[in-house]
């Protein structure tokens, strides 16, 4: 190995150095330098991890020190026990039944794709929850890898929980918690009043972040369940739970925060009522189904009391179960219910409020709006006598004398003259279009005296009933047709429609063409009727409770939601009077229209049928007359009214013949009073 | 043939293997460095047996039992290497080679695969690592290689001789892979090369090569689509200068480190209250990471402590090349030293955010069989060398 080769280095010997002897070793300057770099190199490299570990122990310590504890700390929200809904006798409604919710940190959940699918398939196949679902919610958590993603919830502890808790080790990230459940002890009843409660979306949060909610929360959906969440949530608790890097649970939940229980909210409903006003519902359909009526397959039912507008009973027919938004809500069961969007319309829209959201026609429930503005523009009086015919004709404006359209009764054989309660009674169509001609030819000067009066009573408005969403409706105007029909909306034919004709006057004094209106909106306007002349606001709680619930401890009162008083809109006593006795002789004088149903009961009864036109696409238009009873009781001289009940049945025929019947077992139920039998019915 | 003159010059004795008697080494031994390794070994057995108590349920023992069997081991290997001359490391130097790339090869054939990486020889009760045992061999022969060319150091072929043969063990502990063993090999190829006297502008070039080939492969290949590292390998290479970068992935450990080193404070938070520790927060907290663990347990003292017996051992092991006998106990020496510094700085720098995350064990610390008794025959190797040494470094005379 060693070099024989002479070298030139070290020139002051004589010789070449032997190959077999090692040239002398020496402790050279070279070497010195060397070791007193390598040395230097040592000092700077332990002077560099010296100032660093001082640095982040010393002066940083205590940030490090918090980002540890933090590390192992999870905050976990505690769900706040919701407020119960009472009815107005304090019956339950809407319950929390204390449960048990399997939920899931998907920070937690292995890292290898393999293993993070692994555990939720077991995962699945141990709580029986498809995995899709599940997939699909961690997916939505998206960006928040610290807001649990609920898996199940239970009421019971069942055996699966209990293997999960005694696996949790092979379940990293799967957490067992206390949780509460909506309960519904009547079912469905009230179910779109109620409404449901559900996870918080994405897009609600975004909005609601700044009220203190946060992801993961539960949030009322629909009905008093929405618009009384505030009062209902309470407030969540905090607590911390020690966790290790897997996120399995080092310790007992640390209770930083109790959770404030939601307040409860008590309604004006009535528990009874209610329920006879759904079944009073169903019995309308079926006999407008028994009646032929085979379109008929919906409706609602309002009982109001007309003094203070509190909501006694709001009925909405088809309807669903909220039960099937509690614990681990299917979207497979939704959709059969017809609660998803998808299969809503094949189910006739469960989830709607038709009270409250549906818009009909009023048809001849809205004749005495026309009756109380004709007599209030003095287009008529009470006793002024007008022929009823069987068919009305309007000319020509151009004085030819040519016959422009003709407008016909719904009893094409009548002929006699009447004032005007025998006109309501007996629902003459004809009487009304004279005086539908009459508002016509008000000069512009004057208004429209029909739809300020309409307005005045509420009709096209919003009610203000503490219940969304609500529908306002459309009271047509002259104006209203000028702003509609447009070049751009209407090209074909823009250049008529707009133009305000004599027949929608006339049409508009039955209730009829363009005019749309809620349940609750005519409801309250016979409450008007009823209680001569006020108009009210309808609601529906109460007031909020604190503390009570059925542990037996006496509920505190914290908020007492009293109605504005009721509004005199202006009208003369005795043009009130006259339409009063005409809803009183419609439902008692043979030729009323619904003599047959409330003639024989034993409370005077008072109100107006309809049957109001209304198109349908899909449903040939001799099925698709909406059936309306509107009316009040009791209604005797003397006697103040204390119920306002409007009942409409979707293509339901005659309001003699679906919607009073049913109007009347609400009736029945509130007053405890039976009809031995009723007669034929003939009315429109 | 004329009879060279002046053979009776020291250095031009031929190589003769001194025996040393028990009494001779006891008496010339350097007790301040076997005393900081001493102290070194304590410690560390102190602090794995806080760092790991956590680690098996129901045996909070069993990590520090084995680690204890271990050094006993090694310090019968330290005691037996103190009494072989290293003069014998140089004669054998081929056979070491060879050997040592012998079985570095075997553990590419038949190793046994742990974490992506096969580094590990299954013979038994024991997993073997033979690249821990190869950092003092490749030491060696190289040292070997090196001190009889001492004539000839100053001339390209040389430096380029000992690089192509320090490479082939690189290369062996790269492709396992092990890219921080391999790191440790280059840095104790560098220390070899510059204690032997390797001229000073063939240290620049090798020091240019070395930072051109680390932007290559770290920065413009990767640009231009050629990987050869695998990509964990590079992000944990370039990724500590931004450790907020990848929190869940690359820089989770760098983070979690940092974080359990800052949290331990001055006084550290003790066996029980160090949660990153025990809850699992930080990786590998027995291995790679045990120096962050020990920083989170036992704090700025305790840490100090670590590294102020570290610094004590790197600068005796500085004074064994300078009063070393000869050549190649004087290059062994500052390669054994070098890598002993490199280790210490790169494993201490990867748990403080300031060196990249290489599998590199903290020397006398970190749990590992291997790497206990292979420091500990170096340190024995490094002690013989000073037991046959001068008392004090020779002047040029």
């Amino acid at each position: 190995m060693a070099s024989t080769r002479p070298t030139r280095t070290g020139s002051n010997r004589f010789l070449p150095p032997d190959p077999r002897v090692e040239s002398p070793y020496r402790f050279t300057p070279q070497l010195a330098l060397r070791i007193a770099i390598m040395g230097a190199v040592a000092l700077a490299v332990f002077g560099a991890l010296f100032f660093r570990l001082w640095a982040l122990q010393v002066l940083s310590g205590p940030q490090y020190l918090q980002a540890a504890l933090d590390n192992q700390l999870r905050s976990v929200r505690i769900e706040a026990p919701r407020g119960q809904i009472l009815d107005r006798n304090g019956n339950e409604l809407v319950t929390n039944i204390p449960g048990t919710a399997v939920v899931l940190y998907p920070a937690d959940l292995p890292k290898t794709y393999a293993a993070w699918l692994d555990e939720l398939q077991r995962l699945s196949k141990v709580m029986r929850v498809p995995l899709t679902p599940m997939l699909r919610d961690i997916r939505r958590r998206g960006n928040d890898p610290i807001t649990p993603v609920v898996v199940k919830e239970t009421v019971k502890k069942t055996a699966r929980i209990n293997y999960l808790l005694e696996h949790s080790e092979d379940f990293p990230g799967v957490h067992v918690t206390d949780t509460y459940i909506r309960g519904y002890p009547h079912g469905s009843i009230g179910a779109q009043v109620l409404g449901y409660v559900n996870e918080i979306s994405a897009e609600q949060l975004k909005q609601l972040q700044r009220k203190g909610y946060a992801a993961g929360d539960k949030i009322g959906e629909a009905g008093v369940e929405a618009s009384y969440d505030a009062y209902l949530r309470g407030r969540a608790g905090l607590a911390q739970l020690r966790v290790d890097s897997m996120g399995r649970p080092r310790s007992q939940l640390l209770e930083k925060r109790r959770p404030a229980p939601g307040d409860s909210i008590k309604l004006t409903l009535d528990l009874g009522l209610q329920r006879a006003a759904e079944d009073a519902l169903n019995y309308g359909i079926n006999k407008a189904r028994l009646n032929g009526e085979w379109a008929a397959r919906g409706g609602a039912i309002v009982a109001l009391n007309p003094n203070d507008g509190s909501i006694l009973a709001m009925a909405s027919n088809p309807t669903y179960e909220p039960k099937l938004y509690t614990g681990h809500v299917s979207a497979q069961r939704l959709r059969n219910a017809g609660l998803a969007p998808s299969t809503a319309e094949a189910a006739n829209f469960p989830s709607l409020n038709r009270a409250i959201s549906g818009v009909y026609p009023a048809g001849s429930t809205f004749k005495p709006v026309t009756a109380l503005a004709a007599l209030e523009t003095r287009v008529i009086t009470p006793s002024s006598i007008l022929p009823c015919t069987g068919s009305y004709t309007v000319y020509k404006e151009d004085g030819s004398g040519q016959v422009a359209q003709v407008f016909y009764n719904w009893d094409k054989f009548a002929s006699s003259q009447m004032n005007l309660p025998t006109a309501i009674a007996a629902s003459c169509d004809t009487f009304f279009y004279q005086l539908g001609y009459s508002f016509y030819k008000e000069p512009p000067s004057a208004g429209h005296p029909l739809q300020a009066w309409a307005a005045k009573f509420g009709i096209g408005r919003r009610t203000g009933v503490d219940l969304g969403p609500e529908s306002a409706g459309l009271l047509p105007t002259p104006e209203w047709r000028q702003r509609t029909f447009t070049r751009k909306t209407d090209p074909g034919n823009w250049q008529i429609d707009r133009l305000w004709k004599p027949g929608d006057s006339i049409q508009l004094t039955i209730g009829q063409k363009d005019l749309l209106v809620t349940p609750l909106q005519m409801a309250r306007f016979y409450a008007l009727i009823a209680n001569n002349g006020r108009l009210v606001r309808p609601h529906i709680v109460e007031d909020v409770q604190q503390g009570g619930n059925n542990r037996g401890s006496q509920a505190r009162i914290i908020h007492r939601f009293t109605a504005p008083p009721a509004q005199p809109v202006g009208l003369d006593p005795t043009y009130l009077a006259a339409v009063q006795d005409g809803l009183v002789m419609a439902t008692h004088e043979g030729y009323g229209t619904s003599t047959g149903v409330f003639g024989s009961f034993p409370v005077t009864i008072a109100g107006k049928t309809g049957t109001a036109e209304k198109l349908v696409p899909g449903i040939p238009t001799d099925k698709t007359d909406q059936s309306w009873w509107c009316g009040y009781g009791p209604a005797g001289t003397g006697e103040r009214p204390s119920l306002v009940v409007c009942a409409l049945i979707e293509n339901g025929g005659h309001g003699g013949d679906a919607a009073a019947p049913a109007a009347l077992k609400v009736f029945e139920s509130y007053f405890h009073k039976h009809v031995g039998a009723t007669g034929p019915v003939y009315s429109d | 043939m004329i009879e060279a003159v002046n053979t009776r010059a020291r250095g031009l004795r031929p190589h003769r293997v001194e025996h040393v008697g028990l009494a001779a080494a006891v008496r010339r031994l350097d007790w301040l460095l076997l005393g900081a390794v001493g102290g070194l070994l304590g410690f560390g057995l102190w602090a794995i047996g806080g760092i790991t108590a956590h680690d098996i349920p129901g045996n909070t023992d069993y990590f520090f039992t084995r680690q204890v069997v271990y050094a006993v081991i090694g310090c019968i290997g330290l005691v037996t290497a103190l009494f072989v001359d290293p003069d014998y490391y140089r004669r054998f130097r081929q056979p070491i080679f060879i050997g040592t790339a012998g079985v570095m090869v075997l553990v590419l054939l038949a190793g046994t695969v742990s974490r992506h990486s096969k580094r590990w020889l299954d013979i038994g009760f024991f997993r073997f690592q033979p690249s821990e045992f190869g950092k003092l061999l490749f030491v060696l022969f190289l040292a070997g290689f090196l001190a009889d060319r001492a004539r000839r150091i100053g001339e390209t072929r040389t430096v380029v001789e000992a690089i192509a043969l320090g490479s082939v063990p690189i290369l062996l502990v790269f492709v396992q892979p092990d890219v921080g063993t391999a790191m440790v090999y280059a840095a104790a190829l560098a220390a070899v090369l510059f204690v032997s006297g390797v001229r000073w502008v063939h240290m620049a070039v090798l020091g240019a090569a070395t930072v051109a080939l680390a932007l290559m492969v770290l920065w413009i290949l990767p640009a231009a689509g050629v990987h050869v590292l695998k990509p964990y390998q590079e992000q944990r290479l370039t990724h500590f200068t931004h450790p907020d970068r990848d929190p869940a992935g690359a820089t989770y450990n760098v983070r979690q480190s940092i974080n359990a080193v800052g949290a331990g404070g001055v006084r550290g938070r003790g066996e029980q209250g160090a949660t990153q520790t025990n809850l699992n927060f930080l990786p590998e907290h027995a291995t790679d990471f045990a120096f962050a663990s020990l920083a989170e347990q036992r704090g700025f003292v305790g840490v100090s402590v670590l590294l102020l017996l570290y610094l004590l051992v790197v600068w005796r092991g500085l004074k064994v090349i300078a009063i070393a006998r000869d050549a190649f106990s004087a290059i062994a020496a500052g390669g054994i030293v070098f890598a002993f510094l490199f280790q210490v700085f790169v494993n201490v720098g990867m748990n403080i955010g300031i060196a990249p995350v290489t599998g590199i064990p903290l020397p006398f610390v970190s749990v590992g069989g291997s790497a206990l008794i292979a420091n500990l025959v170096a340190i024995g190797v490094l002690q013989a060398i000073h037991v046959r040494g001068a008392a004090r470094p020779k002047a040029y005379r």
